[in-house]
């Protein structure tokens, strides 16, 4: 059957969490090639280099009754009085639903910038932009 | 084992310079002595980028066979790949061969490849 895939269809899911209000989420991939062209060719030619993944998401700051705040977890990735470490990576999922099928990148990242502020006549939401550190561990698109 | 025939991606020559003296009087009358027939002291740079490591280590071999820049040796045809213009140009001039003005420098741009540069430098 043919699908269209929305925004209705996304999910974010951070260390196995769905995260509630997600409004938003990207990701982006970049493969760096090295030019190998040679004096005397008349077209370059390149071989593959290193990969890197990035994306952003956006997260509405929602407590939802029972004191579960997703973005206050993803703010606290980077806004924490110790420091990161190597261990604040995060196991992210960026998720299509197909009814029964998940379509999941799935990466390690680290949190590398969070903003998030108070206006009036505006929803509080977290915006998130995180770099992925290794391969992907999951491709299921 | 002879120079390794690899297409670099990028050459840099300097034609170099016949050997001759200059002698300046206090008046600014300016006098020069050839000393030789022969142009020499010609440079060329050779990079080869993003080359595979098992080509990169060739020019560590090539180095070690001419201990380094002791002895000379001649070129092959693959370092003018791309020059249209005479051959003899952009070579060691006649009665020159080239050696190693420094060590092949080696960078390692990721697994399995790596970007090697050459400076020679031609001596009669």
């Amino acid at each position: 059957m043919a699908k269209v895939y929305t925004g209705r269809d996304g999910r974010l899911l951070i260390d196995g969490t769905e995260q509630i209000k997600v409004s938003s989420w990207s990701l982006t991939g970049n493969l760096e090639t090295l030019e190998t062209t040679t004096l005397g060719d008349s077209q370059r030619t390149y071989t593959p280099g290193v990969q890197e993944f990035s994306g952003s998401a956006s997260i509405l700051y929602y407590n939802d009754g029972t004191g579960r705040n997703d973005a206050a977890l993803a703010l606290k990735k980077v806004l924490k009085i110790a420091g990161v470490s190597d261990g604040d990576t995060v196991d992210m999922r960026l998720r299509l639903v197909e009814g029964a099928i998940n379509h999941d990148v799935r990466l390690a990242a680290y949190i590398t910038s969070v903003s998030f502020g108070a206006s009036v006549g505006e929803i509080t939401r977290a915006d998130i932009s995180f770099q992925a550190t290794g391969a992907l561990t999951e491709v299921t698109i | 084992m002879a120079y390794p025939t690899y297409a670099p991606t990028g050459r840099s020559f300097s034609a170099g310079d016949y050997p001759y003296k200059t002698f300046q009087s206090q008046n600014g009358k300016e006098v020069r002595i050839l000393y030789g027939d022969k142009r020499t002291g010609m440079t060329l740079d050779l990079s080869y980028d993003n080359i595979p490591d098992t080509q990169a280590d060739d020019f560590v071999a090539h180095y070690d066979e001419t201990k380094g820049g002791f002895s000379s040796f001649a070129l092959p045809s693959a370092f003018r790949t791309g020059w249209s213009g005479s051959a003899a140009a952009i070579d060691a001039a006649t009665g020159n061969q080239w050696r190693y003005q420094e060590p092949p420098t080696i960078k390692s741009v990721r697994p399995g490849i790596s970007s090697v540069t050459v400076k020679l430098i031609g001596v009669l």
